[in-house]
């Protein structure tokens, strides 16, 4: 089992390289890249400032970079080397830790991300407790009650929150509890006082008081799956021979759920544990934009579009590595609760 | 004559199904004596579990009720105690063990835990250490090698017949008077099978224990039993000892069962006799005797009336008109 662990550990190394190989390409090739964009903002600005000169006389082509600028620019960003070049060297950086400087911010990226990870990560861990804490025991009851009025009447409300995207649940959450209401901020991680706080727990209030809506707003997208796989797990579970000879042997039914079916109905949602973990640290930028939270989500979204290839990449870095991690954490946990599960 | 251990008394069991209430069983009576072994057989559907099921109060709810009749042990009817009361009862005095021993204890649980499980229900005063004593004793008479090793094991790391023992073991526990066996042997190849009953005739000599025994193999009822139910279509159709069932078999359904069983004095290669037609859905039952369809000795009376189990000599119980003509045959 060990063994296995390591093995998997080791599995990382290619497969980040893949990915990272893959993405680095596609940053070389698309359109629009961060040299471009720097030729089309000169031009606009010698544009305007060409509009506001044009009475002194002064021709209009000649504010484009000049060979030599573009040269150094290329050389500033790698461009000059072959791909595979720039790559290696690139991930020479990496394993040093680090990731680069922002072409945007002109900071150094893991500086960057490492302002934004806390606050993703904070949304992703008690979105995914409060997840948890809502759906195992909800699942649990609409299996015990399958088919009564709460059941219907939950699904009901299950699948809303599951139709409905979540970053609609957002604006709709924003428009009526903090616009109209205004019962809640409207968005920002913190508020200005933070800083000024007394008290630790005053700033943890704070914390909460603005994340209650992009929480609700996550909470609405994720639950509605593990619940139902929580139900479907104990139904079938409820109906298997074990539970009937548990019973047979003089255990009263509740305690044959709680007991025997409970523990073989976790065993699909652990495996579902490590999947989640990167897609809930890695944040959604949509909710992250209409809250106007400063996530990775958000931050790797606009890096993408501002062609901030460091950042995008070192975003690439966290999330792949996460990612995979996350994998192996999925596969403990399976192996934790099914003891049938054998790793070699 | 003393008490019987276990009465029967014209238990009637339904199904809710989509297609509306199914009485999977009609009128079942019968007794259990301390110490017996009695079968009982029938075809797949016939509602042996169904039987077995009922008595233990494990029926599939909400679908499947009791809808009549008593089931008396030690004075009390079970079918009306109240759920605590059964909770003793079951696992302590009246013991079951199922067909699938693959499905039947818990994956992610040790052996020793499942075991010990039972003795603490119902030893609420029992320390751990004696309860391991017991669960390595309670394996070792059931067979199974090296016990303390197999307490730390879990189900899939046990063969289907090592599996079925410590069922078996878990079982037998809290020394039960009566064990009820639901086909304990059919999802097990035949050395293993021969293994398992002589395994239950030794612990029965032991304990004295009465059994229950289903299945569908009168073989493994010759082997075993002192009396047997035969049931057809949730109703029992024939009851009698042993000796008399073998020798003459009263109803046209037991004959022909009787008939498809292979024998060494038969020449070889030569067809079995099967019992022609297929057994109806419980929907789909004629009014009046329930094997009309399939018997060669049919009448107009078996389409009207439904006949009563009637006893005879020896304490042989038949349903069926022409008992006595055919008898004599
Ligand atoms: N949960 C259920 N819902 C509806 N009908 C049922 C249910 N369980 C059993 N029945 C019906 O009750 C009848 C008796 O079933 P039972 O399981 O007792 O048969 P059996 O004699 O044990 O057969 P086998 O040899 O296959 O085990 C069958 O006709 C079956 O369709
Ligand atoms: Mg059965």
């Amino acid at each position: 089992m060990t063994q296995y662990f390591i093995r998997r550990l080791l599995l990382i190394v290619p497969t980040f390289i893949g990915i990272t190989v893959l993405v680095f390409v596609i940053t070389r090739f698309v359109p629009g890249g961060p040299i471009e964009r720097m030729i089309a903002e000169v031009q606009q600005a010698s544009m305007q400032a060409g509009g506001s000169m044009q009475s002194a006389g002064s021709g209009v082509g000649a504010a484009t970079l000049d060979e030599d600028q573009i040269r150094e620019l290329e050389k500033y960003y790698g461009f000059d080397k072959p791909v595979l070049v720039s790559y290696w060297e690139w991930l020479l950086k990496v394993v040093q830790f680090d990731l680069g400087t922002s072409s945007r911010y002109s900071e150094p990226v893991w500086d960057t991300i490492k302002e934004r990870l806390p606050v993703s990560a904070f949304y992703g861990i008690v979105t995914m407790l409060i997840t948890y804490f809502i759906s195992i025991p909800l699942g649990y009851y609409k299996a015990v009650k399958h088919n009564s009025h709460f059941d219907h009447a939950s699904s009901v409300v299950v699948f809303i929150g599951y139709a409905i995207p979540s970053y609609v649940v957002g604006i709709i959450l924003l428009v009526v509890f903090a616009s109209n209401l205004e019962w809640f901020p409207m968005g920002g991680f913190y508020g200005d006082e933070f800083e000024d706080m007394e008290s630790i727990w005053q700033q943890i209030g704070d914390i909460f008081y603005h994340a209650a809506l992009p929480l609700l707003a996550y909470v609405a997208g994720s639950f509605a799956v593990m619940t139902f796989m929580m139900k479907n797990a104990l139904m079938d579970n409820l109906a298997a021979d074990y539970v009937r000879t548990a019973i047979a042997k003089g255990i009263p039914f509740r305690q044959a759920i709680t007991r025997h079916a409970m523990r073989n109905s976790l065993i699909p949602i652990a495996t579902h544990f490590g999947n989640n973990i990167s897609v809930i640290i890695g944040g959604s930028f949509l909710i992250e934009k209409i809250f106007n939270i400063d996530g990775l989500g958000l931050l790797g979204y606009e890096s993408i579009v501002e062609r901030d290839y460091p950042i995008v990449l070192g975003v690439l870095v966290i999330s792949a590595i996460l990612q995979l991690l996350g994998n192996i954490l999925s596969d403990i946990c399976v192996a934790v609760v099914d003891p049938r599960v054998q790793f070699r | 004559m003393s008490e019987p251990l276990l009465q029967v008394k014209h238990l009637a069991t339904e199904f809710q199904t989509e297609q509306g209430l199914a009485r999977a069983l009609d009128d079942i009576s019968f007794e259990v004596n301390a110490g017996e072994t009695l079968g009982i057989v029938g075809e797949s559907g016939c509602g042996k579990s169904v039987t077995s099921l009922s008595i233990m109060r494990l029926l599939p709810k909400p679908a499947g009720n009791i809808v009549q009749g008593e089931v008396i042990f030690d004075g009390q009817d079970l079918v009306q105690l109240p759920a605590d009361d059964m909770h003793n009862i079951r696992g302590n005095r009246i013991a079951m063990i199922f067909q699938e021993p693959m499905t039947a204890l818990n994956p992610v649980y040790r052996i020793g835990r499942q075991l010990g499980e039972t003795l603490a229900l119902h030893n609420p005063k029992m320390s751990k250490s004696d309860i391991r004593d017991a669960s390595i004793r309670m394996l070792e008479r059931v067979g199974i090698p090296a016990p303390e090793r197999r307490l730390k094991e879990y189900p899939h790391q046990l063969s289907g017949g090592m599996r079925q023992r410590v069922m078996i073991a878990i079982a037998l526990l809290c020394n039960p008077e009566i064990l009820i066996a639901d086909e304990p042997t059919t999802a097990l190849d035949v050395t293993i099978q021969a293994q398992i009953l002589q395994l239950l005739k030794d612990l029965q000599q032991e304990t004295g224990m009465a059994i229950i025994f289903i299945t569908h193999d009168l073989g493994v009822i010759a082997e075993l039993c002192d009396r047997v139910l035969v049931m057809y279509g949730g109703r029992i159709i024939e009851q009698a000892d042993i000796n008399t069932l073998f020798d003459k078999p009263g109803h046209p359904y037991t004959r022909g069962l009787l008939k498809a069983i292979p024998r060494l004095d038969q020449p070889p290669k030569e067809e079995l006799s099967t019992i022609r037609g297929m057994v109806p859905s419980l929907f789909d039952f004629p009014p009046g005797c329930r094997f009309q369809n399939r018997c060669d000795f049919v009448q107009e009376r078996c389409r009207q009336e439904t006949p009563e189990l009637e006893t005879y000599n020896d304490g042989q119980q038949v349903r069926c008109f022409r008992f006595r003509e055919l008898v004599n045959e």
